[in-house]
C-alpha cells in the first residue's frame, strides 16, 4: 500500500462540488424551456434537434455534471485522496464543460459552424482536464476498494463517448468525408451505428458504471446491508465494459445481454436492500428502489414480443426505453444520492472545520436539519409524477406543456433544497468562525 | 488468530447492528427497547474507542514515527463522536424522536466516513506495522 500522499483530510473546498450540483438543475430548467417552446414535434423522432439538445441537456448537463461533482468530493473518500490543485481543476472544467453543454445545446437547435467549433472545444478542454485530473488519482493504488475499480472502467468509457461524439460532431460537417478518414471508419460505421454507440456507452458505461460502483460502496454502508454478492462487485462493471466492446461487432447480442445483465444488477439491488438492517423509512431507499424496479420493468418491456405491441407503441419503444432508463433508473438515483449528498457534505465540512475547535461542535446542525425528510419525500414524489408524465407524453404528444411544468416544479424544488442546505452551512459557519474569532 | 483489520471490522458491523436496532425502536416509538440497544451501542462503542486510543494507536504510532498524521485525525473525530452520543442520550431521555432520527442519521454517516478510513487505509497499515498485532487481538478478545 502506498501512503504518501495520503491524507484523511482532503476534502475539496464545498463550493467546489456545489457549483456542479447547483448548475445541474438550473440546465434541466432549460430543457423544460425548450420542451415548451417545441411542441408536439419534438417527439415524433429521437433525431429532432429539440430532442438532441434536451437530451444532452439531461446527459451532460445533468447527469455528468452532478456525477462531476460528486466524484470530486467521493475520491478522497474512498481512495484516500483528492485530485491535484482542485480549486483550479473543478473552476475550469465547471466553466468550460456548462458553456461547452450550453453551446452543444444551441448547436442542435441551430446548427452553425461557428458554435459546433465552440463547443468541440470546450468540451473537450473541459472533460479533458477533468479526465486527465481523475486519471491521475486512478492510477494510484491507494486502496483496493471494487469501486475505484469500477470507476477506472467508467472513466475510460467516459473517453470513448467522448470520441465517438466528437466523430459525429465531426459528420455533420461537409467536406467530411474528403478529410482522408480510414475507409472502415467511413463505410463500416454508420451515423446511426455511431449514435447507438455513443448513446449507449454513455448510459450504460460512463453512467451506468459509476452508479453500479458506488452503489457497492453506499449501500452496505449507509443502511447497513450486506456486501453485494462478490461475483457481481467484482466482476458485473468488468462483464459490461468487455461487453460494451462487443458493439462493435454485433449490436443486437451486445444490446440483449447489457439488458439482462442490468435485470441480474436490480435483483440483487432488491436483495440487498430487502436485507438492511438498518429499517428506518428512507428516502434515498426509495429512489433505490424505484430505480431497481424500473430496470427489470425496463428488461420485460425490452423482451416483451413485439407482435403483441400494437404499431404505436411499436414507433415509440425507443424513447419509452430511453425514458425507463434515464429518467426513472439514472435521474432516480442521481436524486437520491444528491438527497444524502448535500446535508452530508454540509456536516462533513462544518464538522471538519470543528476538529481543533471542539468547543464549536454545539452549532452544526444535525443532517435532517440541513434537508428535512419531508422536503426530501415531495421531491421524490415530484419526480414519480414527472416520470409517467414524461410517458404519457411519448404516448401524447400534445400534453408536452405538462411535461414542462412538471420539470420546472421538480427541478425548482431541487434548485431550493440545495440553496437551503448551503444558506445553513454558510450560516453556521459564521458562528463558528464567531465563536473560535477567525 | 485474527488480524487487526479481521477484528476491528467485525467490532464495527457489530455495533452497526445494533445501532440500527436502536434507531428501528425509535422510530416505532419503542423506548424501553430503544435504550436497551442505545446502550448496549454505546458500551461498545466506549469499548471500541478505548481499544484504539489506548493501545492500537499508541503502537502504530511508535512503530512508524508518525504520531501527528492520522491516528490524530482518529482521535480527534472519536471526540467529535462522543460529543454526538451524548446528544443522542439526551434526544432518548426527552424521548424526542425527530431530534433523535436526525443525530442519528448525522452520527451514522460520520462514522460510516470514520469507519471507511480505518478500514481501508488505516487497519491495512496497522497490519503491515504491527508484527505483534494477532497477539494484541487476542488480548482485546480476552478483556
Amino acid at each position: 500500500m502506498n501512503i504518501s500522499g495520503l491524507s484523511f483530510n482532503a476534502l475539496p473546498p464545498i463550493d467546489l462540488p456545489f457549483r456542479f450540483f447547483i448548475s445541474a438543475p438550473i440546465l434541466v430548467l432549460l430543457c423544460a424551456g425548450i420542451i415548451l417552446f417545441s411542441g408536439e414535434a419534438m417527439w415524433l423522432s429521437r433525431w429532432h434537434p429539440s430532442t438532441l439538445a434536451v437530451t444532452h441537456g439531461f446527459t451532460l448537463g445533468f447527469i455528468t455534471m452532478v456525477m462531476m461533482g460528486a466524484l470530486l468530493q467521493l475520491l478522497p473518500v474512498i481512495g484516500g485522496i483528492g485530485i491535484a490543485k482542485p480549486r483550479l481543476i473543478a473552476t475550469s472544467c465547471h466553466g468550460l464543460f456548462t458553456l461547452g453543454t450550453l453551446s452543444l445545446m444551441a448547436n442542435f437547435l441551430w446548427p452553425n459552424a461557428w458554435l459546433l467549433v465552440i463547443s468541440f472545444l470546450l468540451l473537450s478542454l473541459g472533460l479533458g482536464i477533468y479526465i486527465a485530473a481523475l486519471a491521475w488519482v486512478l492510477v494510484k493504488k491507494l486502496s483496493q476498494g471494487d469501486a475505484i475499480i469500477g470507476f477506472r472502467f467508467a472513466i475510460t468509457a467516459l473517453v470513448i463517448v467522448f470520441f465517438i461524439g466528437l466523430l459525429l460532431l465531426a459528420r455533420t460537417q461537409a467536406g467530411f468525408y474528403e478529410w482522408g478518414w480510414p475507409t472502415f471508419l467511413v463505410e463500416k460505421l454508420s451515423t446511426k451505428a455511431l449514435t447507438d454507440g455513443h448513446a449507449i456507452w454513455g448510459l450504460v458505461g460512463w453512467v451506468g458504471l459509476l452508479i453500479i460502483s458506488v452503489s457497492f460502496q453506499v449501500i452496505p454502508m449507509f443502511h447497513v446491508a450486506p456486501s453485494f454478492p462478490t461475483i457481481i462487485s467484482r466482476y458485473l462493471p468488468a462483464i459490461i465494459f468487455l461487453i460494451l466492446l462487443g458493439m462493435f461487432v454485433d449490436i443486437a447480442i451486445t444490446l440483449n445481454i447489457i439488458v439482462l445483465l442490468h435485470g441480474v444488477y436490480a435483483i440483487s439491488l432488491f436483495l440487498v436492500i430487502a436485507k438492511r438492517k438498518r429499517k428506518v423509512p428512507d428516502n434515498t431507499i426509495r429512489y433505490w428502489l424505484l430505480a431497481a424496479t424500473s430496470l427489470l420493468l425496463f428488461n420485460g418491456f425490452y423482451f416483451f414480443p413485439e407482435a403483441y405491441l400494437t404499431q404505436e407503441i411499436l414507433t415509440s419503444k425507443t424513447l419509452i426505453l430511453a425514458a425507463f432508463f434515464i429518467y426513472f433508473y439514472l435521474v432516480s438515483v442521481i436524486q437520491g444520492m444528491l438527497l444524502k449528498i448535500l446535508p452530508f457534505l454540509s456536516y462533513t465540512h462544518l464538522q471538519q472545520r470543528c476538529l481543533s475547535h471542539f468547543s464549536a461542535m454545539q452549532f452544526i446542525p444535525h443532517m435532517h436539519e440541513f434537508l428535512q425528510k419531508k422536503h426530501g419525500l415531495w421531491l421524490f414524489n415530484f419526480h414519480c409524477f414527472t416520470g409517467i408524465v414524461l410517458l404519457m407524453t411519448i404516448m401524447m404528444p400534445s400534453i408536452y406543456w405538462l411535461l414542462s411544468i412538471m420539470l420546472f416544479v421538480e427541478f425548482c424544488w431541487l434548485l431550493k433544497l440545495m440553496y437551503q442546505a448551503i444558506t445553513l452551512y454558510y450560516k453556521t459557519l459564521n458562528k463558528i468562525k464567531l465563536s473560535v474569532n477567525e | 488468530m485474527t488480524s487487526i483489520p479481521e477484528y476491528m471490522t467485525a467490532k464495527h458491523r457489530e455495533c452497526d447492528d445494533v445501532f440500527s436496532e436502536a434507531e428501528a425502536a425509535v422510530a416505532q416509538e419503542n423506548w424501553s427497547l430503544a435504550l436497551d440497544k442505545w446502550q448496549c451501542f454505546a458500551q461498545e462503542l466506549t469499548k471500541h474507542f478505548e481499544q484504539e486510543e489506548g493501545k492500537l494507536f499508541p503502537e502504530f504510532e511508535q512503530a512508524t514515527g508518525m504520531t501527528s498524521g492520522p491516528t490524530q485525525v482518529m482521535r480527534m473525530e472519536h471526540q467529535q463522536m462522543r460529543a454526538l452520543v451524548q446528544d443522542l442520550d439526551n434526544a432518548l431521555a426527552a424521548k424526542n424522536k425527530d431530534e433523535y432520527l436526525g443525530l442519528s442519521e448525522t452520527l451514522m454517516v460520520m462514522m460510516q466516513q470514520h469507519n471507511m478510513k480505518e478500514e481501508m487505509m488505516l487497519y491495512p497499515m496497522m497490519d503491515q506495522h504491527l508484527s505483534d498485532g494477532e497477539q494484541i487481538i487476542e488480548q482485546f478478545k480476552a478483556d
